[in-house]
């Protein structure tokens, strides 16, 4: 009777998820509690790490059924890997966005895409550790520093490697304060750091209402493989711009954004399990995501050094490296970095031109990667 | 694109080029808008009252 009721109790662990726990899990628990310690404590992205952390850490309880097909953080995920959730993130953005400072500024637009030599580094350091090309491209976009095209691509290119790039992708770019200046201050002089901009031209009602539109139809012609994602952000800024349409431009901006976010940030955490999570892969991808970020920095600043050979007016070249499109992250960056040494040279503006042209470059560069690679 | 090292020479070599282009070509754009101005005006006080 004893060994029929031991039997009894042992089919019953066998059914908890205690049985089943590993040390991998208990690493990748406390690595989410890490990230709501960060979200909490020190003011990290806590809009994306409550929500990724939480939900790795349920991920690596086993058990449960909120990752399995038939739980909600199951259909989340579902959600990114239809690629539902990405253009809708964009279509908030768009909706939230001023694109005055690009539209003022097209001669700095070309920093959108010098500052994207970090994407190519990474991609063929990743070809070097072995990686396949697929890979290797979705691994090089995190240079691109833009969550829903790292999320787009990498779904389209190696979705096994979602958890990984995702996680990097928003890692690195809550962490651009600390990796960009550095680099910034490496390849400027106190002088250059110092070079004031010509106050910008205003910009008429008329040509913001004009810029969704005609961006929307260029990118649908050029760039196809990537139209969901722009004409979505073009889209969400049409709303804001035409402003007879404030209620439905302040759903995209701000209750559907909080949506779209926690459903993103809950279907992220979900993939981070263990047995997938906690391998080589994973560490060189996060060093490869750190690569493409410094040589991105780098080409940005030293793209302005050179289109200022072919200026009569010089920009200042920390606005190069806001061409990483983490708006508004990397043109805060640059605006900081030049207030150390001139505190009253406000690069804010000016910086976001470089900015917003980094999220169409870094949908080019995605969209001709796909072409290139065969991939619809 | 064949999937070896020189593969991820020449898509990286071939997409940041043509990336640089592309983007410039937005910026022929951009540069073009201010000539909108004179087709036509949009009187913002106006869409600001009509709004919805």
């Amino acid at each position: 009777m004893i060994e029929q009721v031991l039997s009894f109790l042992g089919a019953l662990m066998d059914q908890t998820g205690l049985a089943h726990l590993w040390w991998g899990n208990v690493v990748m628990i406390a690595i989410g509690c890490a990230m709501i310690y960060l979200a909490i404590a020190k003011g990290y992205e806590p809009l994306l790490l409550v929500g990724i952390g939480f939900s790795c850490i349920i991920s690596n309880v086993p058990g449960s059924d909120l990752t399995q097909p038939g739980g909600l953080f199951h259909y989340a995920y579902e959600g990114v890997q239809l690629l539902v959730v990405p253009p809708l993130i964009f279509f908030g953005v768009g909706a939230m966005t001023d694109f005055a400072p690009m539209i003022a500024n097209p001669r700095l637009v070309i920093l959108g895409a010098a500052a994207h030599l970090g994407i190519f580094v990474a991609l063929i350091g990743a070809k070097l550790l072995g990686f396949t090309l697929k890979e290797a491209g979705a691994i090089g976009i995190i240079g691109g520093a833009d969550g829903p095209m790292a999320i787009f691509m990498t779904v389209k290119l190696a979705p096994h490697l979602l958890p990984q790039i995702s996680v990097a992708a928003y890692s690195y770019m809550a962490l651009m304060p600390l990796i960009q200046p550095p680099v910034m201050k490496l390849l400027t002089t106190p002088a250059e750091r110092k070079i004031r901009m010509k106050q910008s031209r205003q910009v008429t009602r008329l040509e913001k209402i004009a810029f969704p539109i005609v961006i929307g139809i260029i990118v649908n012609l050029f760039f196809p493989p990537v139209a969901p994602l722009i004409t979505m952000l073009m889209l969400g800024n049409l709303f804001r711009e035409v402003l007879v349409v404030n209620r439905l431009a302040r759903t995209a901006a701000n209750d559907l954004m909080n949506v779209i976010i926690i459903v993103l940030t809950v279907a992220i955490g979900s993939t981070m399990a263990a047995d997938k999570f906690l391998t080589i892969d994973t560490i060189e991808i996060v060093v490869l995501g750190l690569v493409a970020f410094l040589f991105g920095t780098g080409s940005g600043v030293v793209g302005a050094k050179i289109l200022n050979l072919f200026l009569k007016e010089k920009i200042n070249p920390l606005l190069g490296s806001a061409g990483i499109a983490s708006v508004p992250i990397a043109a805060r960056v640059s605006h900081n970095v030049a207030l150390q040494y001139d505190k009253e040279n406000f690069l804010i503006y000016h910086a976001m031109g470089p900015n917003l042209a980094g999220v169409f470059g870094t949908a080019i560069s995605g969209a001709i990667m796909l072409a290139l690679l065969g991939v619809h | 694109m064949p999937d070896a090292l020189y593969g991820a020479l020449m898509l990286s070599f071939i997409d940041f080029f043509t990336s640089m282009v592309m983007i410039s070509g937005i910026g022929v754009v951009l540069a073009l808008f201010p000539l909108l101005n004179r087709l036509a005006k949009i009187d913002e006080e106006a869409l600001r009252k009509s709004h919805h």
